[in-house]
């Protein structure tokens, strides 16, 4: 549906010049949602400005729905307007002179060839229906909440029943809990239009939620791609394991290596651990062990093969609490039971699941 | 990239409101000087005014002895007088014709500047807003240089290249002429409003537009025109009143052509050739004009409230997308060169090459210049028409600055009525400003009728300019801030000056700035009031050229504009990035 090849960006800047895309490759299948995550300035936005013709991109190809819109080679840039897409911004860009009907008709109106009144108003009203503002289509735009601007502008992006939904941090202006139940509606609204949908987002947990695919993004490249799971689960490197939820980090030696099982003995020389690796690791190669907090059990008790330190702090969190343990210079977090009655200084056994571990060359 | 926007509803906190009983002494002092010296420097004037035209005899002062109550003035002016056949009219047909060609010429460059492709934009912005810092006088006298019927230079050239016969054929003194010059001296004040609106709106409106469908011609026509309209309309009629109370163009352009406007008759009834000023009959006129004026201002006032709830937040730092302009490229440089070849170009040629060859094609010399400076006029103008701007342009900063403060800070009787009174001074045109400082003086004899001092007093009726400014900027500070102070044990003054002060910095140099740029290039109040002794640079330019000592007026002229060059350069980069306020 929709495709992209070598996309590169360059700006240039007071001091140089600036590559913002180094070359991004991506797919989305017909009715997918693909999602790109990543840090202010790691190019997710200028990648959908690009898909939406907003941005020219100085090198690589897109094509949408079959339709190529942009090729740099061969020349080619079909201007936004004739690209069969629906944009919503993260200021929703709600026409502060129209109200939510015109700016939901906007799209049908402006339109060639024309399409008639009647059926605007069926289609206009279908969209508001959609979003749950059929009742204020004559509200004028500077009288509205921002979640209902923010239904609006999906109205507004739906109502011509676009090829592609291009999203642009949809959520990121709400206030924590209407951005909850925005997610849900959103998520329900994509799924019953049937939209391909590309998605662009700081928040992993938006990511994590919604996506078909998520794609990290990171200085102008994707640095990895796949199923919500796949990506938190395995992450290839540091960063994006870092960037998708909280992990830990230890620091180890490799003991001893073989059928994709590699034994590394952790600094201090308090514990081994045998986990899983792809890539194969000499002995006494420095290694990082990384595990999520919710892959390891925390023991006020002795527990054979487990890791001793001593609680930090707990963090009540409502339906859990977050245990901080010291182990040296390392600050490690798990998850716990908010029952469970440890104090800061008590002694404590964190007892990993290898087999979630995962582990990085140093 | 994904720069958050930071959305806090900052307004409600600003506005705080704080009872008098914190000031302290110091604090209720000087909080009552600034409102007294508002009532003193606008609305005592006007009162004035208001009553002298209530006044009669007309041989009398309004408030000497044997004058009383009457409305033989208004009788007079407005009941079968050239006043309502001819003087009316003119002033419509002026003022509607002028800001036409003010807008067309101002919309088209800044779009042309702050929305499209266009080339050197940014010296462009420079060259087109020159003019700005330029006294209408001196651009008046350059175009007559240029057009007069006789001896203008492009008459001159035109004549030799279409082997046509004197005069003409360009009649600068006609009602087109004086359109024409008007509209493109007020050119550069529209621009700079106008570039801020297109500069400060949400690009993402008009992206949305074009992600919806639509086509570039169709996105200009159906969101960018509606989504500017409040921050067109109000330079629109910004622009409207300073055509209403124009006074250089008329007398200098308008009265050869015998075309009288509203300002230069109420000047007239003030200097009539052998008879005494009528001031009753002037005030009468000014009546109508100032009604008129209120009028524009509510309605500005009005259209500033709707732009406010209009803006809509950026919520990205990306810089609004620019058209490009594909083969219209060069007829966009042609235009933007023509405006800048008769709005800037020409007139400082005509003036530096008049001051050098003293109207005569003769040999160059520095004759004028020696003549000039010989002048016992020449130094004391200069000397006054730098005292008079700087101090009036400190007095109304400082004082606008603090009015600005209570009125958003603190709750007290007659808020309301100061703010109206620190605002109202946008719309008083500068004819009836320095008129009505006259008949105050003339009636309390303090003795600073006919010095300078008069001149700073009635110049400093612009505190709008300050509280406007001011006032934009303490929106921004919370009032917490402030109260942290307190909360520290700082005192009100200790406040002002820790805290306030250095924060405003910024909105009070540009306050300043402005104003002083105003105060140098005045000629209409200075006119209106002048005295031996305190002729500012303006006055004595129109002097020279009224009395044809061409070359000498030239050579005034060529001296301001090598002043006025450098500070150009400096403005630019706060003109560029300051937001647009009036």
């Amino acid at each position: 549906m929709l495709t992209v090849r070598g996309l590169t960006k360059t700006y240039a800047t007071a001091d140089g010049s600036y590559q913002a895309l180094k070359g991004i490759d991506f797919d989305v299948p017909q009715g997918g949602f693909y999602t790109l995550l990543g840090e202010s300035g790691c190019g997710k936005s200028t990648t959908l400005r690009c898909v939406a013709g907003l941005e020219e991109p100085d090198g690589g190809s897109i094509s949408i729905g079959g339709h190529v819109v942009a090729d740099v080679e061969r020349g080619a840039h079909v201007p936004t307007f004739e690209r069969d897409i629906g944009l919503v911004f993260q200021s929703y860009a709600i026409w502060p002179h129209m109200d939510v009907f015109a700016n939901v008709a906007y799209p049908l109106r402006v339109q060639r060839p024309r399409v008639a009144a009647a059926d605007i108003k069926a289609r206009v009203m279908d969209a508001l229906r959609l979003v749950g503002m059929e009742s204020y289509a004559t509200r004028p735009a500077t009288k509205l909440s921002g979640g209902q601007q923010q239904r609006v502008a999906f109205a507004r992006a739906l109502v011509r029943r676009p090829k592609l939904l291009l999203l642009d941090e949809p959520l990121s202006n709400l206030d924590a809990k209407l951005r909850e139940q925005m997610r849900f509606e959103l998520q329900e609204l994509i799924a019953r239009t049937g939209v391909t949908t590309l998605y662009v987002t700081h928040d992993q947990s938006e990511a994590l939620a919604m996506s078909d695919t998520v794609a990290v993004m990171s200085a102008g490249r994707i640095v990895q791609s796949g199923a919500p799971r796949e990506v938190y689960g395995r992450p290839v490197d540091r960063t994006v394991a870092n960037f998708l939820g909280s992990a830990n980090i230890l620091r180890g030696k490799v003991v001893d290596a073989q059928g994709g099982l590699t034994e590394v003995a952790l600094d201090g020389g308090a514990s081994t651990v045998q986990v899983p690796s792809r890539a194969i690791l000499s002995r006494g190669a420095p290694v990082d062990v990384i595990f999520r907090p919710e892959d390891a059990t925390t023991h006020l008790d002795p527990v054979d093969g487990a890791i001793e330190c001593a609680v930090e702090r707990i963090v009540f969190q409502g339906g859990m609490s977050e245990c901080q343990l010291r182990l040296g210079p390392i600050l490690l977090r798990t998850v716990v039971h908010p029952v469970m009655g440890a104090r800061p200084g008590d002694r404590a056994w964190v007892a990993i699941q290898p087999e979630r571990c995962i582990l990085f060359a140093a | 990239m994904a720069v958050q926007a930071d959305q806090a509803p900052v307004v409600d906190v600003a506005r705080r409101k704080r009872r008098r009983g914190q000031l302290g002494l110091a604090g209720s002092i000087v909080v009552a000087g600034a409102a007294a010296a508002a009532i003193y420097l606008v609305m005592a004037p006007l009162l004035a005014l208001l009553a002298t035209a209530f006044r009669g005899p007309s041989d009398l002062l309004p408030f000497e002895p044997g004058a009383h109550w009457t409305f033989d003035n208004l009788i007079d002016v407005y009941v079968n007088t050239p006043l309502v056949s001819s003087v009316l009219p003119n002033t419509a047909i002026f003022v509607a014709g002028s800001v036409t060609v003010t807008f067309l010429t101002a919309f088209t460059l800044a779009w042309l500047v702050e929305r499209t492709d266009l080339p050197w934009r940014t010296t462009l912005f420079t060259a087109i807003l020159f003019p700005l810092l330029v006294p209408g006088v001196v651009m008046a006298f350059a175009w007559t240089l240029l057009f007069a019927p006789n001896a203008g230079w492009i008459n001159v050239m035109l004549r030799g290249v279409l082997g046509l016969g004197s005069p003409g054929p360009i009649n600068i003194f006609s009602m087109p002429g004086l359109i024409l010059c008007q509209g493109i001296a007020s050119v550069p004040f529209v621009f700079l409003l106008l570039g801020a609106a297109m500069r400060t709106m949400n690009p993402a409106l008009e992206e949305a537009s074009s992600a919806s469908g639509a086509r570039p011609l169709t996105t200009f026509l159906r969101v960018t025109l509606p989504v500017l309209r409040p921050g067109v309309l109000a330079p629109l009629i910004l622009a409207t009143l300073v055509a209403l109370e124009q006074f250089e163009m008329p007398l200098i352009i308008g009265f050869p052509a015998r075309i009288n406007v509203f300002s230069t008759r109420i000047y007239f009834e003030l200097n009539p050739e052998d008879e005494l000023p009528a001031y009753g009959k002037a005030a009468a006129v000014a009546l109508l004009f100032l009604v008129a004026a209120v009028v524009l201002l509510a309605i500005y006032n009005n259209l500033i409230k709707r732009a406010d709830r209009f803006v809509t937040v950026t919520g990205k730092g990306y810089r609004p997308t620019r058209y490009p302009l594909g083969r219209w490229r060069m007829p966009a440089l042609l235009f933007v060169g023509f405006y800048l070849v008769v709005g800037a170009i020409l007139p400082a040629v005509v003036l530096v090459w008049t001051s050098f060859s003293g109207g005569s094609n003769e040999s160059l010399n520095l004759d004028a210049y020696r003549a000039l400076f010989a002048d016992r006029r020449f130094w004391p103008a200069v000397g006054n028409t730098f005292l008079v701007a700087g101090l009036s342009a400190g007095l109304i900063t400082l004082v606008g600055a603090l009015l600005a403060w209570q009125i958003l800070r603190l709750r007290f009787p007659g808020r309301a009525l100061l703010d109206v009174v620190s605002f109202m001074s946008i719309g008083i045109p500068s004819v009836i400003a320095g008129f009505a400082v006259m008949v105050l003086h003339l009636t309390i004899p303090i003795g600073l009728y006919g010095t300078v001092w008069i001149l700073i007093l009635a110049y400093s009726y612009r505190l709008a300019v300050s509280t406007r400014l001011s006032r934009a900027s303490l929106m921004q500070i919370h009032a917490e801030l402030e109260e942290a102070s307190a909360a520290s044990g700082g005192r009100w003054l200790d406040t002002v000056r820790r805290v306030v002060l250095p924060l405003l910095a910024p909105s009070l140099m540009a306050s300043f700035v402005l104003l002083f740029i105003v105060g140098f290039r005045e000629f209409t109040i200075p006119m209106v009031l002048q005295s031996e002794d305190n002729w500012v640079l303006s006055v004595i330019m129109w002097k020279l050229q009224a009395d044809r000592q061409t070359a000498q007026a030239a050579a005034v002229g060529t001296l301001i504009l090598l002043f006025v060059t450098p500070v150009i350069f400096v403005l630019r980069r706060q003109l560029l990035s300051r937001q647009g306020d009036s």
